[in-house]
């Protein structure tokens, strides 16, 4: 019961929502679901519980909107008989949600401080109810039974439970179809009804491991053995997170349901770019996600995913956690990958259709895994072969309405994001690299972030980059001192509203960052410079960001752990997060 | 002892005020809060624990049902209508507790709403006897539960072979207590009575207890009593053979060979039971509700045999010496042994 009404009752409150047709469809159903017991009627309630649910929330709007259970049983003179006849409805009272809201409306009509006969009999009503369901036994003879052995009804009941469920466990192991044996029927009728008949029971801890056991059970019949009813109610219970599985279980789950998988991605998706998290937390959520592990065993599900990655991508192209994102995925997909096959050596054309198949190995190779010398020479076959791809591409199609063309660089650029540990490798060469070697890693670093000419003026930008890295170098390995205007002409390309088209701000950051950390430079300046040029872009936090990928970077390879460095970049993240 | 003792008589008088309204009552139910509550459910759970601790010592079992004994008197001169707490109802103390308190109008409404609180699934696993929250929902899903998935997977064999093994721990219990076999039998008897005869469900409750293959050593003595106890009670063993299906009987008879041979004493009662009924031209039984008819008599014997092969010269002698004693003819209507001897190819 309301017992503040809001001063202006708004008055469309109770009449919209319910009217007398709904609750007399309602009642009707909610007697035929009681009369019979046949399968046709289980699966109607089965059918009908979302609905239901819905209509119970309705219910319980309208009940605390009334100002007395008089007034209440007034307007509503059904709603008794019907609450009744859903309590002592098992598929009704199996599942938490319905079962809540069944219980929130019965407490809606219960009356504190009971005025009238009305009001005083709803009360007597609403405790015997629960009263019988909580303690009356149909089965006299269990009751009889558990009073003699001194069983408490409730770890009876439980027993009972878990017992029924490992019997249906036990037949879902042995009712596997055997291509082999074609003589003996097919038993995925029986496994759909299973499905069918656990949907009341999704939120039921005890009934977990026959969810499981249904998800898990190979696939080897032609028929769709789970019922889609069942997978779209486990979804939305799973996404809800009123429910928890099993590792396997929830990736039986996606591959068994596509609405499933992509809603996974799509909520990873989500709380990475509303949460601003460092890259340690979004290599965890990655991981913590399941996604990883489940593309790695089953092919379609990854090409789902980065599917769901391209087509983020192409609508938020400079959104960097996005990148961060797809990097990390990929990144993590790679070691469940290995881990899953150690000997064979996967087919990766399967898992990467559409990327340029000649880079697919040299760029998922990770640098870790390969000499630091040999770096250079890698960086430089790669900028090479993709300047001549994208390049290529767009020569090609002079024709300004083809579209063909920029499909494929935006492959080969979609790749490169999958393996931007590569872009970051060239960032971290370009500190130590001199002019004449300096072209194909700035190119790599500009395509990044700059993927086309026509619409990201990519040889424009490239010029600009250049332009920055010479400063760089001019601040950081030339100068004793730098002086403060040359600092400020860094400034401004790094602030928000650039005058001129400029380079990403990014670019420029980590060119900045990684010349702050590997420079030769005394770590007192590298820190004054850095931080100077950071708090007057406003871009501490980005910069932060990129110090701890590198960190990250660094300690998760196998590279020679270089203490100078790590010890740099603490102190470079300690300074400017701490002065902020 | 003493502390016990004294805690066990105050949970029954907190018992009795948690199940009985008006004014004989202080420290009324009215009166309770959250907090209360959950500390009768802890006390509740401390007799629970008292009783499974000290069951088996019969000294001190004794000076506990006489201190409950005590309790009660008290509490009935008091309280109009009260029922009893026994020993035995202790392990169930709880339940007990809270069917008191659904049953009294007297509880707050707000105290009900705690018992019947639908936490989220989650938290379920973590907390499951400490807390009171949601008791109430929890039994009342698992019942739904069980109800749902009954079409599929048979309640009632499930509920039996649950209280199959409740059965055998009870007995278990009862038999480790000393070389008194009267609580055993006592028990035994109050559970076929509660089952109100020897119906099917008692029938396949003792079979799922014979059948629980657990820790076996643990469940000599039970078993061998209870099928020492049903080779005697003649009526409950042929009610069992009559009633359950045959493959049930033969897993019994394969799993023990006391069954095995009171089963077979059984087929041949029966056999003896028959009369040769010419106008059927077939063998019947002259008892009231004649159970089998001789054809499905002979499958039932096949059946033993062949599961239990060793059986089968045995029987075969003694058939063929009851057939000598009926005047060792060979033709068919005259002697119910040669006509089973005769169907069952000996």
């Amino acid at each position: 019961m309301s017992e503040l009404q809001p001063l202006s009752q708004p008055q469309q409150t109770a009449e919209p929502l319910l009217n007398v047709q709904e609750m007399q469809f309602w009642l009707d159903k909610a007697v035929a679901w009681g009369q019979a017991d046949s399968p046709d009627t289980q699966k109607d309630t089965c059918l009908h519980l979302n609905r239901l649910r819905d209509f119970l929330q309705q219910l319980l709007a309208h009940i605390n909107n009334m100002s007395s259970t008089a007034e209440t049983m007034k307007k509503l003179p059904l709603l008794g008989q019907f609450l009744g006849r859903l309590c002592w409805n098992p598929y009704v009272t199996a599942g938490d949600t319905c079962r809540r809201l069944l219980l929130q409306c019965l407490w809606g009509l219960y009356s504190e401080h009971p005025s009238n006969a009305v009001e005083r009999k709803a009360n007597q009503w609403i405790r015997k109810v629960l009263c019988q369901l909580a303690t009356e036994e149909d089965d006299g003879v269990a009751q009889a039974l558990m009073k003699h052995m001194g069983v408490p009804a409730k770890e009876y009941h439980v027993n009972v439970l878990k017992k029924m469920v490992s019997l249906l466990q036990e037949n879902i192991g042995k009712s596997c179809c055997s291509l082999s044996d074609i003589n003996r029927r097919c038993s995925c009728d029986s496994i759909l009804a299973t499905s069918d008949a656990c949907v009341p029971l999704i939120t039921c801890p005890e009934a977990s491991p026959l969810i499981g056991a249904l998800l898990q059970q190979p696939v080897t019949c032609v028929k769709e053995a789970l019922s889609e009813h069942f997978l779209d109610a486990l979804s939305s219970a799973y996404s809800s997170w009123n429910l928890s599985l099993e590792e396997q279980a929830v990736v039986s789950l996606w591959y068994h349901s596509l609405p499933s998988l992509e809603e996974a991605v799509l909520s990873l998706l989500e709380s990475v770019t509303n949460t601003a998290s460092t890259p340690q937390m979004l290599h965890q959520q990655v991981a913590q996600s399941l996604l990883p592990k489940a593309c790695a065993q089953h092919c379609s599900m990854f090409l789902v995913a980065n599917d769901i990655y391209r087509s983020v991508l192409k609508q938020a192209e400079g959104n960097e956690s996005v990148r961060s994102l797809i990097q990390t995925f990929t990144r993590c997909f790679l070691r469940e990958l290995a881990l899953l096959q150690p000997q064979t050596s996967v087919s990766l054309k399967a898992f990467f259709p559409q990327s340029p198949q000649s880079l697919l190995v040299p760029l998922l190779t990770l640098p870790s895994e390969m000499p630091q010398e040999s770096w250079r020479n890698h960086l430089n076959w790669l900028s090479g072969s993709l300047q001549r791809l994208t390049e290529e591409e767009e020569e090609g199609n002079g024709d300004s309405r083809s579209t063909r063309g920029h499909y494929k660089v935006f492959e080969t650029w979609f790749l490169l994001v999958q393996c931007a540990h590569w872009v970051q490798a060239a960032v971290q060469l370009l500190v130590t690299s001199e002019p004449e070697d300096c072209g194909p890693l700035l190119w790599l670093l500009t395509f990044y972030h700059h993927p086309t000419n026509r619409w990201h003026h990519r040889a424009l930008q490239l010029v600009r980059a250049r332009e920055a890295w010479e400063h760089l170098r001019s601040v950081f390995l030339v100068s004793a001192r730098p002086p403060i205007d040359r600092l400020q002409s860094l400034v401004t390309p790094l602030s928000s509203q650039p005058q001129q088209p400029s380079p990403a701000p990014l670019l420029t950051l980590s060119l900045l960052v990684n010349f702050a950390v590997f420079c030769q430079r005394p770590l007192s300046v590298s820190t004054e410079v850095l931080q100077m040029v950071v708090h007057h872009s406003g871009l501490v936090d980005e910069a932060a960001c990129v110090l701890s990928s590198l960190e990250l970077r660094l300690s998760e390879g196998s590279c020679l752990s270089n203490d100078r460095v790590h010890l740099r970049i603490k102190e470079l993240h300690k300074t400017i997060t701490h002065t902020h | 002892m003493e502390a016990v003792l004294k805690n066990l008589s105050s949970t029954v008088e907190l018992l009795a005020v948690a199940a009985n309204s008006g004014a004989a009552n202080s420290g009324a139910v009215e009166q309770w809060d959250k907090h209360t509550m959950s500390r009768a459910f802890d006390w509740a759970r401390y007799c629970e624990h008292v009783h499974s601790r000290f069951h088996n010592n019969p000294a001190i079992r004794r000076v506990m049902e006489q201190q409950l004994e005590l309790t009660n008197r008290s509490l009935q001169d008091v309280i109009p209508g009260y029922t009893e707490v026994s020993f035995s109802d202790l392990p169930r103390l709880q339940h007990l507790l809270l069917i008191g308190l659904l049953n009294n109008p007297e509880l707050p409404i707000s105290l009900i709403k705690m018992l019947f609180d639908t936490r989220s699934p989650l938290d379920n696993m973590q907390s499951e006897y400490q807390d009171v929250t949601g008791l109430c929902s929890h039994i009342i899903r698992c019942k739904a539960a069980c109800k749902v998935l009954s079409p599929l997977t048979d309640l009632s064999a499930a509920g039996a072979e649950v209280q199959g093994r409740m059965l055998m721990e009870r007995l278990g219990a009862l038999l480790s207590r000393g070389s008194d076999t009267r609580p055993a039998e006592h028990f035994l008897g109050c559970v076929l009575q509660g089952c109100q005869g020897a119906g099917r469900q008692f029938c396949l409750v003792i079979t799922a207890a014979l059948l629980t293959t657990k820790n076996s050593a643990a469940q000599t003595a039970p078993r061998e009593f209870l099928l020492d106890w049903l080779q005697n009670k003649h009526s409950v063993l042929q009610s069992l053979c009559s009633a359950l299906p045959a493959t049930l009987l033969i897993d019994l008879a394969k799993e023990h060979n006391k069954f095995r041979d009171a089963y077979c004493d059984v087929l041949k009662k029966w056999a003896s039971d028959m009369e040769y009924c010419i106008s059927e031209g077939e063998w019947v039984q002259t008892s009231t509700n004649p159970t089998v008819s001789f054809h499905k008599l002979t499958e039932k014997f096949m059946a033993l045999f062949e599961a239990c092969p060793s059986l089968r010269a045995n029987t075969e002698k003694e058939l063929k010496a009851l057939k000598i004693s009926d005047g060792d003819f060979d033709v068919k209507g005259l002697s119910v042994w040669g006509d089973l001897l005769s169907a069952l190819n000996m």
